[in-house]
């Protein structure tokens, strides 16, 4: 049998998601529920941060937006989990891996929609803060630098929960994704700078990679971007990436139906 | 063949008071155990909080410094309440889960047609329920006291704090309840949660009053969540006050008004139904 180029497979697993997506608008509402909720409710609940010297900005929204697109991100990387999971339960990833195709597409598939999505959220996540009064100092390079970061978060929690879904084979866990996900986004410098805290969550916050991309993402909220603060956001976006995809990929191909 | 005659489903109360007392406790002891037996039903509604309360207490530490802020031993002390109001808000929603499942089971149904009084089914939930978050209330408070938050009202207050989450618990659960006999799913009833999750947020619950701004602040302190954790926070970080657990008291006897007589409007149509 001869084997189908990987382009136009790629491209017709993220049309298929696409299309679901443009079908059914409403997947895109969960994912964005809840960064909106916590990015109004934080931002008017911790006003009273930016009080305190060191704080990094006088405007709440522009310390809190950062969190929010981060969980949005992260949210929509969790949606290739879905895509996957969703597969297996009904059978088509078994039909999808005796296709004459390489097997990376399939995982690729799914991890591509989830940065369509990702972009999609980052932008009405965006027009939210501006409505409740972000600044935006940083400029294009700014706006540049929080949709790689968005981007990327979504790409490497696409890896994770992808992985997590082959391992578990049941799309009920994606629970146990947004678990991860809540863990990793509270357990960092989401609502206050490493400096603020005290104790053991200073030391997990301040080596958890989701700090690095925070700090990414935020720059252009703060200040001009700089690179100090670009590269190890992207260090830390690669790492989880290669981490997490290289356990999804020697999943899926040991992966037998 | 002898004809067994069948139950009279209009009756209010087919085998007098005392029996059904005696069947209310029966059913209610069964709601707690039931709970008991599933851990990964109410294990997750004290984990959360408590790790809400270990970030925040490590986070937000340096802002009890703050001009506006009240005075407190610590941020944990200040949380306090927080924690608890949330544990037992989560709890609130499992004795409608459970009466949800037990109507997709069909043991609702067997119950409503044998010799049990009607009200004893609904009660009993809402009686597991109470104690249940009266066990989880004493937990955190132990839990947090143990890292050093302290009740300032002592023992007193402790036991005011236990009878507004219980009251509390009555309140969101009368909600729980209408919507699991309503629906007869549990699936809909865990849709209440990010509800509850709201209310919580935009309330006073985290951080104090003083420290908001602009409508945020409005719509925080217009929230009866409010009320009910301003009320725990003096009990916590000022001492016993009458009032303030009057006005508690009184705010989630209103809810719980309006949200058991809409679950027991939904019971009786479901019993008649």
């Amino acid at each position: 049998m001869t084997a189908i180029a990987s382009g136009p497979v790629l491209g017709g697993l993220l049309r298929r998601s696409v299309l679901r997506l443009r079908r059914m608008p409403s997947v895109l509402v969960p994912a964005l529920v809840m960064p909106l909720f916590f990015l109004v409710s934080y931002s008017g609940s911790f006003d009273g941060l930016t009080n305190v010297e060191g704080y990094g900005t006088d405007n709440i929204v522009n310390w809190m937006v950062a969190w929010s697109l981060m969980m949005a991100a992260s949210f929509s990387g969790s949606g290739a989990s879905g895509v996957i999971g969703t597969d297996i339960d009904t059978g088509f990833l078994d039909r999808l891996l005796m296709a004459p195709s390489d097997r990376w597409v399939v995982l690729a598939g799914p991890l591509l929609y989830s940065m369509v999505r990702a972009a999609i959220s980052t932008t009405l996540v965006l027009i939210a803060a501006a409505l409740l009064g972000a600044d935006f100092p940083g400029g294009v390079l700014g706006l540049l630098s929080t949709y790689v970061g968005c981007a990327g978060m979504a790409l490497a929690i696409g890896c994770l929960g992808s992985w997590v879904m082959l391992v578990m084979r049941d799309v009920q866990a994606q629970a146990l994704v947004q678990l991860m996900i809540f863990g990793g986004t509270f357990l960092s410098i989401g609502q206050v700078p490493v400096d603020f805290m005290t104790g053991w969550l200073k030391v997990v916050a301040r080596y958890n990679p989701v700090t690095f991309v925070l700090r990414l993402i935020r720059q252009g909220f703060l200040g001009p971007v700089a690179w100090d603060t670009t590269w190890p956001g992207l260090v830390a976006l690669a790492g989880m990436t290669v981490l997490f995809g290289g356990l999804a990929l020697r999943t899926l191909y040991r992966y037998e139906s | 063949m002898t004809a067994v005659a069948a139950p009279d489903v209009g009756a209010r109360d087919p085998a007098g008071p005392a029996l059904a007392f005696r069947q209310t406790l029966s059913l209610s002891r069964r709601a707690v155990i039931s709970t008991l037996r599933k851990p990964a039903a109410f294990v997750p509604g004290l984990f959360f909080p408590l790790l809400m309360a270990a970030v925040y207490s490590s986070q937000f530490d340096r802002v009890t410094a703050t001009p506006g802020f009240p005075e407190v031993d610590s941020f944990l002390q200040f949380i306090l309440p927080a924690t608890i109001l949330q544990g037992v808000a989560f709890g609130s929603t499992i004795g409608g889960v459970e009466m949800a499942q037990d109507i997709e089971s069909g043991f609702f149904d067997r119950l409503t047609s044998a010799p049990v009084a009607r009200p004893a089914i609904f009660l009993s939930r809402v009686a597991g329920s109470a104690a249940f978050a009266a066990v989880e209330a004493l937990i955190l408070i132990g839990v947090l006291t143990a890292f050093g938050a302290r009740v300032s009202a002592g023992f007193g207050g402790v036991a005011a704090i236990v009878v507004i989450s219980v009251f509390l618990a009555v309140a969101l659960g009368g909600f729980g309840l209408a919507i699991a006999i309503r629906s007869g799913n549990a699936e809909v009833v865990q849709g209440i949660f990010p509800a509850i999750f709201a209310l919580l947020f935009v309330s006073t619950a985290f951080f104090p009053p003083s420290l908001m701004k602009g409508w945020f602040r409005v719509i925080a302190e217009a929230n009866p969540v409010s009320t009910v954790i301003d009320a725990m926070r003096h009990l916590v970080i000022v001492g016993w006050s009458t009032a303030e657990f009057g006005k508690a008291i009184a705010v989630l006897v209103a809810i719980s008004a309006v949200s058991l007589s809409l679950a027991y409007s939904q019971y009786r149509h479901r019993v008649k139904a």
